[in-house]
């Protein structure tokens, strides 16, 4: 009997003391954490805007966030877009799903909370009401450089081999593809991982809308010209002259990973369709309420 | 004989457990949907329709479920000679990974009508129990447990026992986990404790599996009961609860994940024990005695395997 | 016994006659999974290192004081703290090279290895030795863990660290999935080879 209560209060003592170390230890790496994902994300926007390593940024380029909510009561589905008007001022714009204006609602908070997905998801709920509910959907980022649209960031996750590839978009205002980048993949080492290597996800560079819309992949090995400009090792307008010969034809296949190589080409084919279907709606009924918004 | 009627009851109660989503369907003017190919959808109707309002591609609204805003563009609806079915043809290829949910103005008279097409739930979840099984087999392609796996392939016996333990255990700790982490670890925002929680808990069903073999059926228990030892310390187990946790499975989902990783262990586990009972007759230089020659077979496993990858079945 | 073994030896001991991978055979999951590179052997070597240490001393530390009937448990504890707290670390300020280690980090809780030094050695020898223990151990896994990487990598892609290093592929196999198991039983084979030469020239002097 006695041995049963010492046991159960070694083990307590020894669960709190375990419980301290972990919860001190979340506390401390959870703000880094966050602040971390926060400056890779960044990175790697201005990557994909072509600000690779040391470039500066210049002051004039600015970036806006629209997040797109859908809004559902029992009778209708609506499209919130809730984006920044000025400093800690936010705007929830309602589409209906034919692309016509229903109504918008000014919401207040600061910045810091923007950035966090669930305080945000709070906010919106609360001035939607209780009779509906929202779902966050997607956040895409508008560049603008000195009031003018220079590009799009996009971020999407698609179904690739094995599972879910999540990736982000640089589209300029014409919707030719900027850039592609890899964020998370799952696929296999030295097959569909070759995904995330520069000659795949380089071939998507300067793709134009219109080439896009039905792009598919080939199976047949790069071309030596095509694939040394796709690494990089010629010099800058070699580059862009082999990147215009090559703009209007199809991704070549990985070997041996052509469902991945699949799987990505339609998923970015998708990614940047819908895009620009929304982006076009949205810019409507911008233009049509006179609502004056950063880009 | 009574465990065989015994072994039909179980069978019957997991094959109703299995259908239980089927029927979780509506019904109605439409009595069936399938996607026909990745660019149809076949509905059919509970009586005629009419061929003016069934063909009139004006008439219908497709989206898919989590992007109600972009509508599909069909290329034709046609209507089937009993007038009890109508096919739609779309411009581009559908994602039939995704629910689609199409509307229908003034058919049979209703204003609207309203129906999702998704493949079917039970093919998704075998989906994933084949995937667990033979795709992504727990051994060969996700390399986990292979401490037991080398240890306990000697004999076929030893691996059928170790496999159907295995199993168990991992389907009991799956769920339990599961309900912690849906209850307690999301809504406290505790998710830093997962590994501590899911550790905790397969040695909880361990020790209760050991406790209850031990009562009920002791014969059992002198049989499967050293496997239980082992059980604990493998990342097999623990390795089904974090993918659970990652991917945010259902609790059908999570049934299917640990009952597939468990068959796939079995399976592994059983494959390995045939080739080392043979491999006990060869000739095998003597530097490749023992685990060398084990990792060659398994690598060759390995690459068989992995003409799993890429296998649809829905 | 722990009296007459200095720190060094104790250190040489986990990195060979020891070596956790090629000769206690424990822990085999990560050596054939994420051995593609040298670096990711490395990383996974650090997170393995600090567990085994952090394990060793607090079970060390304590070990008045743990009632023999729950050593078990308290044992699986004090390791998943620490995995833990590694996981936490990894993911907040390494999240590139933490998405490449993937699940493994998490599962280190199951490692056969760790447990077997707690209950081996740590529960008993004081805790400067069980310090010296926990390094070796798991600098012989970090060390294991390399040398598998190095021959994938330098094979597969014909780079080590990432370096293109031979300017060519050799055998792209080497870096496939399933080639683990190869490497593996190979490397395995070879220092049994070795064993058996030497053992062979002893006999015949």
């Amino acid at each position: 009997m006695k041995d049963i209560i010492t046991i159960v209060v070694r083990l307590t003592v020894s669960c709190l003391l375990a419980a301290v170390v972990m919860g001190v230890c979340f506390i401390f790496t959870s703000n880094a954490k966050k602040h971390n994902e926060h400056v890779k994300e960044q990175q790697v926007m201005y990557e994909l805007l072509g600000y690779k390593g040391d470039a500066k940024v210049p002051e004039s380029v600015a970036m806006h966030e629209i997040y797109r909510y859908v809004i559902t009561t029992v009778e209708s589905q609506s499209i919130g877009y809730l984006v920044a008007v000025h400093g800690e001022e936010f705007l929830l714009v309602e589409i209906d799903l034919d692309g016509k204006f229903l109504k918008n609602i000014p919401l207040t908070m600061s910045e810091a909370d923007a950035l966090e997905g669930d305080l945000r998801d709070k906010k919106v709920q609360e001035i939607v009401g209780p009779s509906a509910t929202v779902k966050f959907a997607d956040q895409t980022v508008v560049v603008t450089d000195d009031g003018k649209r220079i590009a799009y960031l996009i971020s999407g996750k698609f179904q690739g081999f094995k599972t879910f590839v999540s990736v982000m978009l640089a589209v300029d205002p014409s919707f030719t593809l900027l850039g592609l980048e890899i964020l998370e993949h799952e696929e296999d080492p030295g097959l569909g991982a070759e995904i995330e290597k520069d000659y795949f996800k380089n071939q998507f560079k300067g793709k134009p809308f219109a080439v896009l819309k039905n792009i598919d992949v080939v199976k047949a090995p790069i071309p030596a010209d095509y694939l040394k400009a796709l690494n990089g090792k010629v010099d800058e307008q070699e580059i862009l002259k082999i990147r215009d010969m090559y703009k209007d034809k199809d991704i070549y296949a990985l070997t041996g990973a052509t469902i991945s190589s699949r799987a990505v080409s339609n998923g970015v084919k998708g990614i940047v369709k819908k895009f620009a279907y929304r982006v076009t709606v949205l810019d409507k009924v911008l233009a049509e309420q006179r609502l004056t918004v950063p880009f | 004989m009574m465990t065989r009627v015994k072994n039909k009851s179980v069978l019957l109660a997991v094959l109703i457990f299995l259908l239980a989503p089927l029927f979780a369907h509506a019904e109605g003017l439409v009595v069936g949907q399938t996607f026909n190919g990745d660019k149809e959808i076949q509905v059919s109707f509970a009586v005629s329709v009419d061929k003016n309002v069934a063909e009139n591609i004006h008439n219908y609204t497709v989206f898919e479920e989590s992007d109600p805003d972009i509508k599909l563009v069909l290329s034709a609806a046609t209507l089937a000679t009993d007038n009890k079915s109508v096919t739609l043809q779309f411009e581009d290829v559908l994602n039939t990974a995704m629910t689609h949910v199409v509307e229908v103005k003034g058919l049979g008279g209703v204003e609207k009508t309203t129906f999702k097409v998704s493949k079917s739930y039970l093919g998704y979840l075998f989906s994933i129990l084949i995937s667990a099984l033979l795709i992504n087999n727990f051994v060969f392609t996700k390399y986990l447990g292979l401490c037991v796996f080398f240890g306990t392939s000697k004999k076929k016996t030893t691996a059928k026992g170790m496999g159907v333990v295995f199993t168990l255990v991992m389907v009991a700790s799956a769920i339990m986990s599961w309900f912690f982490y849906q209850f307690i670890l999301i809504p406290y925002d505790l998710n830093f404790l997962q590994i501590v929680v899911f550790i905790g808990l397969v040695s909880l069903t361990v020790q209760a599996v050991d406790t209850i073999l031990r009562k009920v059926n002791p014969i059992l228990f002198n049989s499967f009961g050293v496997f239980l030892v082992l059980v604990i310390a493998n990342c097999v187990i623990i390795a089904v609860p974090l993918i659970v946790a990652n991917n945010n499975y259902n609790f059908f989902e999570t049934f299917m994940l640990a009952l597939g990783a468990g068959g796939g262990f079995l399976l592994a586990l059983y494959l390995m024990s045939s080739v080392s009972e043979r491999l006990l007759l060869a000739n095998i230089p003597p530097t490749f005695k023992g685990l060398p020659i084990a990792f060659i077979v398994a690598g060759q496993f390995a690459m068989a395997f992995l003409g799993f990858s890429g296998l649809q079945i829905f | 016994m722990a009296n007459d073994k200095s720190s060094l030896q104790l250190v040489t001991r986990g990195i060979l006659s020891e070596n956790p991978i090629f000769k206690l055979a424990l822990s085999m999951c990560p050596a054939v999974g994420i051995s593609t590179t040298v670096m990711n052997g490395l990383l996974l070597g650090i997170a393995v290192l600090f567990v085994q240490v952090f394990s060793s001393v607090t079970i060390s530390i304590f070990k008045n004081l743990i009632h023999p009937r729950i050593r078990i448990p308290t044992y699986t504890l004090t390791i998943a703290t620490w995995v833990t707290v590694i996981d936490l670390v990894l993911a907040a300020y390494m999240p590139e090279a933490y998405a490449k280690m993937g699940i493994f980090v998490k599962l280190i809780v199951a490692f056969a290895i760790i447990t077997m030094r707690l209950e081996m050695f740590a529960c008993k020898e004081p805790v400067k030795d069980s310090f010296w223990d926990g390094v070796g151990m798991g600098l012989g896994f970090m060390v294991g863990m390399m040398v598998i990487g190095f021959v994938r990598e330098l094979l597969g892609s014909g780079a080590v660290f990432g370096y293109d290093i031979l300017g060519f592929k050799p055998l792209l196999f080497f870096i496939l999935p399933s080639a683990g198991f190869f490497v593996v039983g190979l490397m395995m084979a070879f220092f049994n080879w070795i064993e058996i030469f030497y053992k062979r020239k002893k006999g015949l002097q």
